[in-house]
């Protein structure tokens, strides 16, 4: 057992009778959790350092006097590790206790509750009734500037949310006050963690329900949210997210761990805009121009029509794309404009002066373009036009005399004449606007939140979301009529599923080549990098 | 041959006549027509029936002393209703203390558990002795939290292992 020799990379020990070989330099820890054990602990977060002074993770190892922390103890080549035994879930009940001495049982009214780690370990494995008899202590509440409220009471002292702002934020914000019994977290000034670009992060690492979330202050139940992959939309970088929703609405973004994009982090800029997800006024129909206006239709009663006018071809052919749309949404569009004979596809995205990196893992940036596919949309070969707030840019297609064909951008500097000119206006769009005014065709089309798709992030990482929300009323991905009508133009076989739209992007673009859904993953993988499929 | 038979006894004559238990019957119904002492039948509405204090019926909602409800918000009672009749939308009142802002209970969808009662961890929402319930519209039947803090009918006992006819 265990007997790899003293050169190896590897040691091999023995957890709860498994055994687990694991690289040098791993603690005991991280190897359980190879194993599936998830030993108990507070202080420890794999983006952090280890105090190892929560005490929770405790474990016997055969031979050693003590119980060892198993946050920053390292595994040893043969060592014989006990995460059950009688010693080790004594001293955890033990503990648990401990902290419920002060801890208050307020969990109707946290906002913790249901994915409280002290709930959890409590309801596991501590005692069945308290002990105390002493009254707890009271500090009350706090509030720690931002968005970020602090309840006293119920920390535990993991101090994750100090150590985050000290290293990874690396902007000191929070300290521990007093000494014992009374030691708490406090600010060092007035305004807290008011303007930290990071700051949401320390809610999330919270165990408890000490750091909550103004925002998401008694909005909803922790058992109530459903959880969903997706990509923060809302700048280049592509951070890796779970929207979490209920009622048909996203309830807050949290970040999912992607080490090669955003780690376990994400930026407050992100974190709070998501309302734009939840709008009610939408397109519901397809809409098809009349004398008098538009009239409502279904999608047969849209597309045959539309056919029929493409097919027409009705002079030379311009587009205007958003970078808020999927690859295959963008895919299909060039090759619809393909299929009309070719065109020149613009599109306007906004851009910030400055990026927000995150000093301790600088990779993760609140990039430039406040945008999710910037690149694929380059990649496609449609070129910015437009200032840097996303606006103007066009105005040379308001006058557009031949075909012109909008895509997601809702055009919200252009007015009801724009497009009047063109011999034929197809806009697809999720929300009423003016600029649609003059449009010959409106289809309705979901938004990220609501359908599945792909997004490609500054350094050309193709990742892909999941649809939360359902979408409204008749509106459909855009990739689906889009392909849909190219397909028919061509005479060719649509794709009636996403990951066929996706490698469509392909045969487009030599970057997207050897991509697929299957290769992609929930990591997402650089384009033209793995060539996993073969080509054609 | 099978390995069980059960030989069955073919009934007598006397046990295949329904003559005498008839008889015994219309016996115990003519007594019954000529002492009324033990009636069943109550005279409703003249007479107010007597409902047993576990009755489970018409929600009430607790309030403090000064008129706020006791209610939190916590979400236990929508996540426990097997008939999903509960609607709760939180937030905070005044005092920075969370409060349900919208709080509605459909007594049509309701089935009448008490689940929502047992798994309340402040006390706040009972079922009710209560049965008379009858309204001119459907949407009447959707008691909001002015109209459960209003009921004035006794809230329900829980069923109590010691105590287990509740005397």
């Amino acid at each position: 057992m265990g007997d790899n020799g003293h050169d190896s990379d590897t040691v091999t020990l023995t957890i709860d009778g498994l055994e687990v070989t694991v690289p040098k330099g791993t603690t005991i820890l991280q190897a359980a959790e190879a194993l599936g054990n998830r030993i108990p602990h507070y202080c420890y977060h794999p983006g952090l350092s280890a105090p190892a002074q929560c005490r929770l993770c405790l474990v016997e190892v055969e031979g050693a006097p003590k119980l060892a922390p198993s946050c920053v103890t390292d595994a040893q080549d043969g060592q014989v590790v006990h995460t059950e035994s009688e010693s080790a879930k004594g001293m955890r009940q033990g503990v648990l206790e401990f902290y419920l001495a002060n801890h208050p049982l307020d969990c109707p009214i946290c906002d913790q509750s249901g994915e409280c780690k002290l709930q959890d370990y409590v309801f596991e494995e501590g005692r069945k009734h308290g002990r105390s008899r002493e009254p707890k202590r009271v500090f009350g509440r706090d509030d720690f500037g931002g968005d970020v409220l602090f309840y006293g009471d119920r920390c535990v002292m993991c101090t994750r949310c100090v150590r985050f702002m000290d290293e990874m934020a690396q902007d000191p914000r929070l300290t521990v006050v007093e000494r014992g019994n009374r030691s708490i977290i406090d600010t060092f000034f007035e305004e807290g963690v008011e303007g930290s670009p990071y700051s949401g992060n320390i809610v999330d690492i919270c165990p408890v329900g000490a750091l909550v979330s103004k925002d998401f202050l008694h909005k909803a139940r922790a058992w109530d949210l459903d959880h969903t992959p997706s990509i923060c939309p809302n700048c280049s970088q592509g951070c890796n997210i779970d929207l979490h929703t209920r009622d048909n609405l996203v309830q807050r973004l949290k970040p999912r761990p992607n080490l090669d994009v955003n780690e376990y982090w994400m930026c407050d800029y992100g974190r709070h805009r998501y309302e734009w997800m939840n709008r009610g006024d939408r397109i519901e129909v397809p809409l098809v121009r009349r004398d008098d206006g538009h009239e409502a239709t279904d999608w047969p009663g849209v597309l045959e029509p539309l056919l029929e006018s493409l097919r027409e071809g009705k002079g030379p052919v311009r587009a205007v794309a958003s970078p808020f749309v999927s690859n295959e949404a963008l895919a299909a569009l060039a090759s619809l404009v393909e299929a009309l004979g070719g065109g020149e596809i613009v599109f306007r995205s906004a851009r910030a002066d400055t990026e927000i990196p995150l000093p301790g893992f600088p990779k993760l940036t609140r990039r430039h373009d406040l945008v999710p596919n910037r690149r694929g949309a380059e990649i496609l070969g449609m070129t910015r036009v437009g200032s840097d707030d996303g606006s103007s840019g066009l105005d040379e297609l308001a006058d557009h005399r031949g075909t012109l064909l909008v895509l997601g951008d809702e055009l919200a500097d252009l007015g009801p004449d724009f497009g009047a000119r063109a011999s034929l206006y197809l806009y697809l769009g999720s929300h009423p606007t003016p600029a649609a005014t003059a449009a010959d065709f409106v289809l309705p089309i979901t938004t990220h939140a609501e359908e599945e798709g792909t997004f490609t992030n500054y350094e050309g990482r193709v990742q892909r979301f999941w649809p939360a929300l359902q979408g409204p009323g008749a509106a459909r991905p855009a990739w689906l009529p889009l392909s849909l009508l190219a397909a028919r133009m061509e005479g060719t076989r649509s794709p009636s599923r996403v990951d066929e739209a996706f490698l469509r992007a392909g045969e487009l673009a030599p970057e997207f080549r050897g991509l697929a859904y299957e290769s992609i993953g929930t990591r997402g993988a650089l384009v033209n990098e793995p060539a996993v499929l073969p080509e054609g | 041959m099978p390995a069980t038979v059960k030989v069955m006894r073919r009934p007598e004559a006397g046990e295949t006549s329904y003559l005498r238990a008839t008889l015994k019957g219309m016996a115990l119904t003519f007594k019954h027509l000529i002492s009324p002492s033990r009636t069943a039948t109550v005279q409703y509405p003249e007479e107010e029936p007597t409902i047993s204090p576990r009755w489970r019926g018409t929600h009430v909602m607790e309030t403090h002393a000064d008129g706020r409800p006791k209610c939190v918000a916590c979400g236990l009672c929508p996540t426990v209703c097997p008939a999903n009749c509960i609607r709760l939308v939180g937030g905070e009142d005044d005092m920075g203390n969370r409060y349900p802002i919208v709080y509605e209970i459909d007594e049509f969808r309701c089935i009448f558990c008490g689940m929502c009662q047992e798994v309340c961890p402040v006390e706040a929402i009972h079922v009710g002795v209560h049965f008379e319930n009858a309204e001119y519209t459907r949407e009447r039947f959707v008691y909001d939290l002015d109209r459960l803090m209003e009921q004035d009918h006794p809230s329900t006992l829980l069923w109590d292992p010691s105590d287990p006819r509740s005397e």
